[in-house]
């Protein structure tokens, strides 16, 4: 109890401090750009508790959930066959290095071209973004599975389809857990971007909404919620991947 | 507890030949092996380091492919893992799935094996207790000891109910005494079992110990130097067999053998 209440404290005491500072620097501000953090809370408490939620928030989450939960499976399987034929990464390589270098923001305009300014194109434009970093590394993941474990796969007579799900993925799993956090952050952007060009609603609309109507308090309310959302879904996936991978921590000795 | 004996598998190696090619020039391994396994037998394999007796174990199970000669396991020629055959390997750390627990390690072959699942249980508890790891069921690898380890790579061969047991310097990096108590673990099972089993390794007290037979591999490329037969009675005891006079001269045969002198 006592050390979680210090490993909170130790965690915490910075952005306390930082907002601390920011609230009394901003007090006296008669900056239109820069209003005083204090109203800023207000206004926060007025948009996000909870009036907007189900409006600006909830689309917004709907959207990167099916755009991540499409891309980032995907990107599973894909990456897990392309890393286990070497013919296959050769073949592939070259237009997996084409579009994973193209940022996925970069990607939404296509998208609303193709299917539109509704939530299809943001969907897609997610589950885009989100595949790249994910298959790049499930790829790697797979390619440099263990030579030992593969030879008891192979002693066990395992297809190779089983040692593909049963013995390489599993073992990678670390790996591809980090594409796997990469992608979400990804993803998230890529939310919020397609949200700025051209939506009526979602928290990205909102921000430049009230940005381009001046509404300046409205907008720093907006990119706050970005920010505890983001910082949100970081706790959440580290707290399933720490879960999930606790063999990897316990073999490596790790006891954080 | 009845363990049903089974019968072991029959073992022939044919002008056994190994050469590695690619990465530059070739390497010419083992040069025409020769060598008949008995079913029941406990065969020894030792060698000076880097004479090839991984590269032989490898052919034998079907891991790797021999060059030219066979390998004939109850007459059937091998050219992958054979079914009734199983490997405990010298890296125990690496060996074991780090993610499942001893019980899942053990279970997994059999589950992949489409083994029903109460089948399943009852093997994997009695390869448990067979190298006596009761109680660790739901520990993962890493919260073992090297040892313990591995016992479990070990349970999970003997789950999968082989004819024929081939390891490759399974001891090699544990302590002294874990290393006898394994020592006498794999004289139990040949013996509740009955299956063939296949040991290499470079310490030639362990390999006159354990076996019935010593297969002495030396020169570059591998031959066989001698097959030397081990008189020595069962059941084996840590200090009684190595203090018999059998014991040391056997030892003594090999070890000049391995040196190259006579
Ligand atoms: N995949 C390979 N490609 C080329 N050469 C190899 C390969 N594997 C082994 N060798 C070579 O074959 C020879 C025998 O190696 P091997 O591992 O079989 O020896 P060993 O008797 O098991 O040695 P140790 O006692 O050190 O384990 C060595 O010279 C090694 O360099
Ligand atoms: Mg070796």
């Amino acid at each position: 109890m006592f050390s979680l209440l210090r490993r909170f404290l130790i965690s915490s005491w910075l952005v306390a401090a930082l907002l601390l500072f920011w609230w009394k620097i901003s007090a006296n501000s008669e900056s239109y750009f820069w209003p005083p953090l204090g109203q800023i809370a207000t206004q926060f408490k007025t948009n996000w508790l909870f009036a907007n939620v189900a409006e600006d928030v909830v689309p917004s989450l709907k959207n990167l959930a099916i755009g991540y939960f499409i891309g980032a499976p995907c990107a599973l399987v894909v990456g897990a066959h392309l890393g286990l034929s070497e013919i296959a990464q050769r073949i592939f390589s070259p237009l997996v290095n084409f579009f994973r270098s193209i940022p996925g923001v970069a990607l939404v305009p296509i998208f609303i071209m193709l299917f539109g300014i509704g939530d299809e194109s943001r969907r897609v434009s997610i589950a885009v973004a989100v595949f790249f970093p994910t298959l790049i590394a499930t790829i790697e993941a797979v390619r440099t599975s263990d030579a030992v474990l593969l030879d008891v796969s192979r002693s066990f007579k395992f297809s190779s389809f089983q040692s593909l799900w049963r013995v390489r993925v599993p073992s990678g799993a670390p790996m591809i857990s980090s594409g796997l956090q990469v992608s979400l952050q990804v993803g998230f952007i890529v939310m919020i971007v397609s949200e700025m060009l051209g939506a009526f609603r979602g928290l990205g609309a909102f921000t430049v909404e009230a940005q381009q109507s001046f509404m300046i308090i409205d907008m720093w309310t907006g990119i706050i919620m970005l920010g505890i959302l983001g910082y949100i879904f970081n706790v959440i996936f580290e707290l399933i991947e720490k879960r999930a991978l606790r063999w990897y921590r316990g073999q490596k000795g790790l006891t954080t | 507890m009845t363990h049903p004996k089974r019968t072991g598998a029959r073992l022939e190696l044919k002008d056994v030949t190994k050469t590695y090619t690619g990465h530059g020039e070739d390497k010419h391994v083992l040069d025409r092996i020769n060598c008949i396994v008995e079913p029941g037998e406990f065969l020894s394999i030792v060698g000076p380091s880097g004479v090839g007796k991984t590269t032989l174990l490898r052919l034998l199970t079907g891991l790797t492919p021999v060059t030219s000669g066979e390998i004939l396991l109850d007459g059937k020629r091998v050219t992958s893992p054979p079914e009734d055959l199983a490997i405990v390997l010298q890296e125990y750390t690496r060996s074991l799935m780090p993610w499942l627990t001893v019980e899942k390690n053990i279970e997994l072959p059999l589950k992949l094996k489409k083994i029903a699942k109460e089948e399943r249980r009852e093997r994997v508890q009695s390869a448990i207790l067979e190298v006596g790891l009761e109680g660790n069921d739901s520990r993962y690898p890493w919260q073992l000891s090297g040892g313990m380890q591995q016992r479990v790579a070990i349970a999970r061969a003997l789950a999968s109910r082989p004819r024929i047991l081939v390891m490759d310097e399974p001891f090699a990096s544990v302590d002294a005494q874990t290393r006898l108590d394994l020592e006498d673990l794999v004289l139990k099972v040949r013996d509740d079992f009955g299956i063939t089993t296949l040991l290499v390794t470079h310490d030639m007290d362990e390999a006159v110990y354990l076996a019935d037979r010593v297969l002495v591999l030396t020169g570059k490329p591998a031959h066989v130097a001698a097959e030397i037969a081990v008189p020595l009675g069962y059941p084996r005891d840590q200090v009684d067999t190595r203090a018999h006079p059998d014991f040391g001269h056997l030892r003594g045969e090999i070890y000049q053998l391995i040196r190259g002198k006579r």
